[in-house]
């Protein structure tokens, strides 16, 4: 006798994962320290990690395991890792102060997880595709909540690190996207995403850090010379 | 071959400029690889006259008229901003401008044109790559690239300003390019279910344009909206175009030159691939309206800010908001004339914008400020040539004939009242005139007037030959399109009008 994969089981533990990303994202939304922050990102990533594998299993999709293993390595190593070292050698040990208050921001994520699940809800039919073929579309509005929840860190956030982490979300909302939607892009299309977020945070890095140096702050706000 | 060749010459120009380090050989390299580019561009718009598209690994990169267009176009800024550039940068570096914000050495300058000329090479390889991808996913990746390797152009002259722009030109276009990645994704999607493929040509628009008209319905109009707001920042269409003027007065002039004219072409390029998808699944219709309302939109933010504007750089930034918006709305217009007119006026634009450039970038060298207070009138008696290219350039750029521009606002203005839209088209007018007035009362100030006594400035060879070239180009032009460039351009309507 050997294992038969049942997608029931798969459906479940999808769910599961779905469920705590969302619940980590709405965490990242609430927590004030820049590294809990980092590494809430780490372990989302992580998750996505483990959803993308699940449907690789059950729809015998081989190229959904090498997004997972990038997402595993990239995400949750390389990228947290970058973060923290930049976080040191920037040296700030201040608390992200958001622009509404800690409450009011968990309150605003969690109505922005249900415009997902409406804005979902309007162009995804479960009753059309049944099988192995349907699993994980239900975690679509898990993704379009997180991409929104992503716009709004960047925007409440305004230190220049804590929107980097905000586009990141953004990033991971849309994996989500496509491997619960298609299984995945097709695969030099994923690498290509995957190398074009590793710059993004390099540059984007070494900018953070050139204007810290600049303007001895991180706070985007003070970033207003540029005026008509 | 020829695709490959396109591709190959940027991106092993780049690393070679790294590598070599001496000034003459940087810009030897530089220029000599734009060249080739060029010719390459050139013979790639013969060959899919000659003998229809062209395709390359499988069709992994795939080439029709349009995209010729947009590789010529590409090209052509490429070239004569690497003509510019040797004289700009000769003239930075003779005034010392790299030292300002550093402590002096030799070192800096020379790690200063390393960076300048390895990353612009990469940034026409994205731009290439942008037209030539067959694969939508490839194609984003592409423009994300193109962002990536020009933040640090944007950044090039490390001024505190020059940082606030990098930032805001790079998390803009992040977000923008997130909600475009969105897009594709979902035009995956929609196209999966009647495909059944999980292969690499799922998302090549080449197979996709096949299949458009069974897309799921629903999936696509949203996809559509996500890449109209997505390409559509990176294109600078109000209002996702604030990053605009920032990045545009901050970089040095030759990466704003391509920046203005390559960027905004490509962008406007990927909107139409998904445009052209989302017309054959759900009509013309749906996708006109939006293009519209965002097109008149940013026309419409651009009038005030050109009347008042006070620094000549950000005036051509508005500027090209405003000709992105007329692109987004000549599409929405649609028809014929609509699309021919649209992509008269991409061409006609990139030829004119350099010039432009290549003008503010030499009253700025020689005024040592942008804004048009500090800057002495009777420019023309100072700097003969420049002065009158810069009158020139202004009024070929706002539409005036005899000049080229003049022919494709007219064919766009022609197709609202052809489709009915002739109260927009009123409205339209009105904010061009508007946008005339204001520019051209602007530049008239600074290029007439009494002479000021300044030295005069326009010896520098590199930057006078660049300068003399791009009139001739818009002169010519404006009585002449020589008949394969508008062959090209009819066969890039037949594409986006028809599939």
């Amino acid at each position: 006798m050997y294992f038969v994969p049942n997608p029931e089981l798969g459906n479940k533990i999808i769910i599961l994962m779905a469920a705590l990303v969302l619940v980590l994202q709405i965490a990242a939304v609430g927590q004030r320290g820049i590294i809990s922050s980092i590494r809430i990102f780490g372990v989302q990533s992580f998750l996505l990690a483990g959803i993308a594998t699940v449907i690789a299993y059950f729809n015998k999709a081989e190229h959904v395991y090498v997004a997972a293993i990038l997402t595993v390595l990239l995400k949750a190593v390389v990228l947290p890792r970058v973060l923290e070292r930049l976080v040191e050698k920037i040296g700030i040990r201040r608390e992200i102060e958001p622009l509404i208050n800690v409450p009011l921001s968990i309150l605003t994520a969690g109505g922005l997880t249900l415009l997902g699940y409406v804005v979902a809800a309007s162009f995804y039919h479960p009753e059309e595709t049944a099988g192995p073929a349907a699993l994980g579309h239900n975690t679509l509005p898990v993704a379009i909540a997180l991409f929104l929840i992503g716009f709004f860190v960047m925007v409440n956030r305004r230190k220049a690190l804590t929107q980097v982490l905000g586009l990141l979300s953004l990033e991971n909302g849309m994996f989500l996207a496509a491997i619960s939607l298609t299984y995945g892009m097709p695969l030099v299309v994923d690498i290509g995403i995957f190398f074009d977020v590793l710059v993004a945070v390099m540059v984007l890095g070494i900018l953070v850090f050139r204007i810290r140096e600049a303007f001895d702050s991180m706070d985007v706000s003070k970033l207003r010379k540029l005026r008509e | 071959m020829i695709l490959f060749g396109l591709l190959i010459v940027p991106l092993i120009a780049g690393p070679l400029s790294f590598l070599l380090r001496k000034r003459s050989a940087m810009e030897f390299v530089n220029l000599s690889a734009f060249t080739i580019l060029l010719g390459l561009a050139i013979a790639l718009g013969a060959r899919v006259l000659w003998s229809g598209p062209v395709s390359l690994w499988n069709g992994f990169f795939y080439a029709d008229a349009l995209s010729a267009l947009v590789v010529l176009l590409s090209a052509f800024v490429a070239f004569v901003c690497s003509i510019y550039a040797i004289g700009y940068f000769r003239r930075d570096e003779a005034e010392g401008v790299f030292l300002e914000n550093d402590e002096p050495g030799e070192t800096l300058v020379e790690q200063k044109l390393r960076e300048y000329y390895t990353l612009t090479p990469l940034f026409v390889f994205s731009l290439v790559l942008v037209a030539l991808a067959n694969n939508l996913g490839i194609l984003w990746v592409a423009i994300e690239g193109a962002t990536l390797s020009s933040v640090f152009l944007v950044m090039f002259y490390g001024r505190d300003t020059s940082l606030e722009a990098a930032w805001k030109y790079a998390i803009i276009g992040g977000v923008g390019l997130s909600m475009a990645l969105f897009g594709t994704i979902l035009t995956y999607y929609s196209a999966h279910q009647i495909l059944e493929t999980e292969t690499l040509s799922g998302l090549n628009w080449s197979v996709l344009i096949g299949h458009a008209a069974q897309f799921d319905k629903a999936t696509m109009r949203l996809a559509f909206i996500l890449i109209l707001l997505g390409y559509g920042t990176k294109a600078g269409i109000a209002p996702m175009h604030t990053w605009k003027p920032d990045a545009y007065s901050e970089a040095p002039i030759p990466a704003a030159a391509i920046l203005a004219t390559g960027v905004l072409n490509c962008s406007i390029y990927g909107l139409i691939r998904f445009y052209i998808l989302t017309a054959k699944c759900l009509g013309p219709q749906f996708s006109s309206h939006l293009l519209i309302i965002f097109g008149l939109l940013s026309v419409a933010v651009a009038v005030p800010f050109i009347l008042v504007q006070k620094n000549f750089r950000r005036l051509l930034a508005y500027s090209s908001i405003e000709h992105s918006g007329i692109m987004v709305l000549a599409l929405g217009w649609g028809g014929v004339l609509g699309i021919l007119g649209m992509l008269l006026h991409m061409t006609f634009h990139s030829v004119t914008k350099p010039l432009l450039f290549f003008c503010a970038g030499n009253v700025q060298q020689h005024m040592k400020t942008d804004l048009f207070s500090k800057a002495k009138s009777g420019l023309i008696h100072s700097m003969p040539v420049t002065g009158g290219a810069f009158l020139l350039a202004t009024l070929a750029v706002t539409g005036s004939p005899p000049f080229s521009l003049f022919q494709s606002e007219f064919t766009i203005l022609r197709a609202a009242f052809v489709s009915g839209y002739s109260v927009l088209g009123y409205v339209f007018m009105a904010f061009l005139i508007a946008i005339f007035a204001g520019f051209l009362a602007h530049c008239a100030n600074l290029v007439l007037g009494a002479d000021p006594n300044l030295p005069r400035d326009d010896t520098d060879g590199w930057k006078k030959y660049s300068v003399v070239g791009l009139v001739a180009v818009i002169v010519i032009l404006g009585f002449w399109i020589p008949a394969p460039l508008f062959k090209l351009i009819q066969s890039a309507t037949a594409i986006v009008m028809g599939g």
